[in-house]
């Protein structure tokens, strides 16, 4: 773990809720997202988080 | 590691035990009716017919406003009085009378509510058993007259409390002649003399108006007047719900975050603010109603933008201590001593995150305030997705995540499973986004609140996105909070059955930065912040409560008590007849 777990559900929470307000932001400057596009986007971001924060931290990087 | 409160005070321990039992089956029941209303609003799940909602809706509203909230702050107040003055109230008869009139008083509102579910209610005192009349009470609903009485026995159980705490304040400060009064006992003091002077106001509306109406004594009543006099108390009621979670800010929230409170003088400034300023603004709930007139809306304005310093002295204080705690936990930097706060801890963040909803609800009750944009939110669902921003989060997650801290010390037990309790505060925070954006937005482009059928057959234009977007948004943050409402109250239970455990709390407070002998002690001077705040009172009420009994009577146009009179001056020589007749 790289991440406590509380912290870690904190910032997928954080992640959900500006993706979320993002939307209704974003509209103002006349950019429309979809929901299932920003729903796809927030699922891809807490899937990175999620992977990241639950590696082992003396682990060897295994991506280039 | 302190004393034990239980251990210190078994019989407050208990009382206060109690007093959260019935705040936490009313959030329970509660509950249960929003997640109805958030899946019948949006025709996904329909269990009750259509009007059968508003049993729903006043159900929702009373259970949550007036019996969760304040069974919480009674038992929150008795913890702080006695804890801050180190003693136990001077007749325990008196506390167990004011709870037994609160229980009593909930109990019987509760039967009329729920007895609208009945297909056939029974009649009782001449009108039907039931109260769909929402928890504002707006003539010209009418409810079954016991709805009314059993708010006023337990408005009057509230009033005796507030005695009871006034009293032991008498007594502790005989024989501490020269202290100042402690911060905890004072936010209690301060809260409850605001609480008094604005709950005349609904209790003039019922017994002169209401419930003599609801009786069929008086024929109708001036609907302009109880409005008025409802809201004259309604803001105030609304900080009765928020101050026992400014307290848990104030004094507890420092200490979880590891520090301590940065300033008590500005935290006395702030409930002196609240006690001055939250009746002379009520008229601000009324900006659409007719019959004022403008120019006392304008007033109440003014006085609702003042109202803005006391929640911005609190969230820089509340910020500031936090600041320090993380920096005494080693947390360094502009913005990473956020890092070291104890975000594992579900009382802290779910206080923290109940602060961040705050904020967010803030500026949109800003928005409310304003006479002009108002127009704009009024009567749309965009208000309850404020009140649910602010009582619904800020108060109501404060006041779960208090007890996280609170209940171990009240119990002698360990809090059950601290993760579970993690994950419930931010399953809160997640389900109060998803549905306050829904109603926010909703509310802007003129979906109704208050309605089992808020699209009838027509198409709303909603500006971003669709209707059904919107709904699904709404079900889904409605599931959630219920969810997490489900689990806290799971906690809870398994936390009261928890014997033979140990609790890791540490109840003692730490002492402010800034500490009491740092405020003038005028502060301390109740009496003049009495008068003062009914002085502003009647400058704020005198001129529009004459206007409106004037204009529409004070029974209603044409039903003054000058007929009632002249009947009665007709009916003597009537009387000395029959006398007569009977001698002759
Ligand atoms: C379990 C979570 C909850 C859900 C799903 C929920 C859902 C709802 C919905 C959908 C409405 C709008 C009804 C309408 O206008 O037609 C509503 C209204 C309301 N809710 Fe909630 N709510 C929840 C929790 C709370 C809490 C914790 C509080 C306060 C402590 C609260 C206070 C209110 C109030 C005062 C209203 C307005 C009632 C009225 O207009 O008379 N709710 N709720
Ligand atoms: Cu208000």
């Amino acid at each position: 773990m790289r991440i406590s777990p509380p912290r870690l559900l904190l910032i997928v929470a954080f992640v959900l809720v500006v993706f979320l307000e993002a939307r209704t932001v974003l509209a103002f400057f006349g950019v429309a997202v979809s929901p299932l596009e920003s729903a796809i986007a927030a699922v891809a971001v807490i899937a990175v988080l999620v992977y990241w924060g639950t590696r082992p931290v003396d682990e060897e990087p295994t991506e280039e | 590691m302190s004393e034990l409160f239980v251990e210190k005070y078994p019989e407050q321990a208990r009382l206060i035990r109690l007093a959260f039992t019935a705040s936490f089956i009313a959030l329970g029941v509660g509950a249960v009716f929003g997640l109805l209303q958030a899946l019948h609003r949006t025709d996904i799940l329909r269990i009750v017919e259509s009007p059968t909602y508003y049993t729903l809706l006043t159900g929702h509203g009373v259970f949550l406003v007036v019996t969760f909230t304040i069974f919480f702050l009674v038992g929150l107040y008795q913890w702080a009085v006695t804890d801050s003055l180190d003693r136990g109230p001077v007749d325990p008869r008196v506390t167990w009378t004011w709870y037994g009139l609160m229980s009593a008083g909930t109990i019987i509102t509760a039967v009329t509510i729920l007895a609208g579910f009945l297909g056939d209610p029974p009649e009782v005192l001449g009108s039907e058993l039931s109260a769909d009349v929402l928890f504002t009470f707006y003539a010209p609903l009418q409810a079954n007259p016991l709805f009314y009485v059993g708010l006023v026995v337990f408005v009057v159980g509230t009033w005796l409390a507030g005695a009871d705490w006034f009293r032991t304040w008498l007594a502790w400060s005989r024989d501490n002649p020269d202290e100042r009064i402690p911060l905890p006992t004072f936010m209690v003091l301060t809260t409850m003399i605001m609480w008094y002077i604005s709950s005349i106001g609904v209790a003039i509306a019922i017994l002169a108006f209401i419930l003599p109406w609801s009786l069929a004594l008086t024929e109708s009543l001036n609907p302009t007047l109880t409005r008025t006099l409802f809201w004259y108390f309604g803001h105030a009621f609304v900080y009765f719900w928020l101050l026992p979670a400014y307290l848990l800010w104030y004094i507890v929230l420092p200490k979880l975050s590891g520090g301590r409170l940065f300033s008590d003088p500005l935290a006395r400034v702030v409930f002196i603010l609240f006690v001055l300023l939250s009746t002379p603004v009520g008229i601000h709930h009324q900006y659409l109603d007719p019959g004022i007139s403008e120019g006392f809306k304008f007033i109440a304005m003014t006085n609702t933008m003042f109202l803005l310093l006391p929640s911005l002295l609190t969230a820089f204080t509340v910020v500031a201590s936090m600041e320090h705690g993380a920096r005494q936990r080693g947390g360094e930097g502009t913005f990473n001593w956020l890092r070291a706060l104890p975000w594992r801890d579900p009382a802290f963040t779910g206080m923290a995150l109940a602060g961040i909803v705050f904020a967010f609800g803030g500026f949109t009750g800003i928005v409310n305030a304003g006479m002009n944009i108002n127009y704009l939110v009024h009567n749309s669902v965009w208000i309850p997705g404020h009140i649910h921003t602010q009582v619904g989060t800020a108060v109501a997650l404060t006041l779960m995540a208090g007890s996280y801290w609170l209940v171990p010390q009240l119990t002698g037990n360990r809090l059950v499973n601290r993760q579970a309790g993690l994950v419930q505060v931010v399953l809160w925070f997640l389900g109060i986004v998803f549905m306050t954006n829904s109603m926010y937005r909703a509310g802007l482009f003129g979906v109704p609140r208050r309605t089992a059928e808020p699209e009838y057959s027509f198409e709303y234009d909603i500006g971003v996105g669709s209707m059904a977007e919107l709904n699904v948004q709404l079900a889904l943050g409605g599931t959630l909070l219920f969810v997490s409402a489900m689990l806290f109250l799971g906690i809870m239970l398994l936390t009261a059955f928890n014997d033979d455990t140990e609790p890791l709390v540490d109840g003692t407070i730490p002492p402010a930065l800034s500490g009491p002998e740092d405020s003038p002690p005028v502060l301390d001077n109740l009496r003049l912040w009495i008068a003062i705040a009914l002085v502003l009172v009647v400058i704020a009420y005198i001129i529009p409560l004459a206007s409106i009994v004037d204009r529409g009577g004070l029974f209603g146009p044409d039903i003054g008590p000058f007929p009632v009179f002249v009947q009665i001056t007709d009916a003597i020589p009537t009387v000395f007849y029959s006398l007569g007749a009977l001698i002759a």
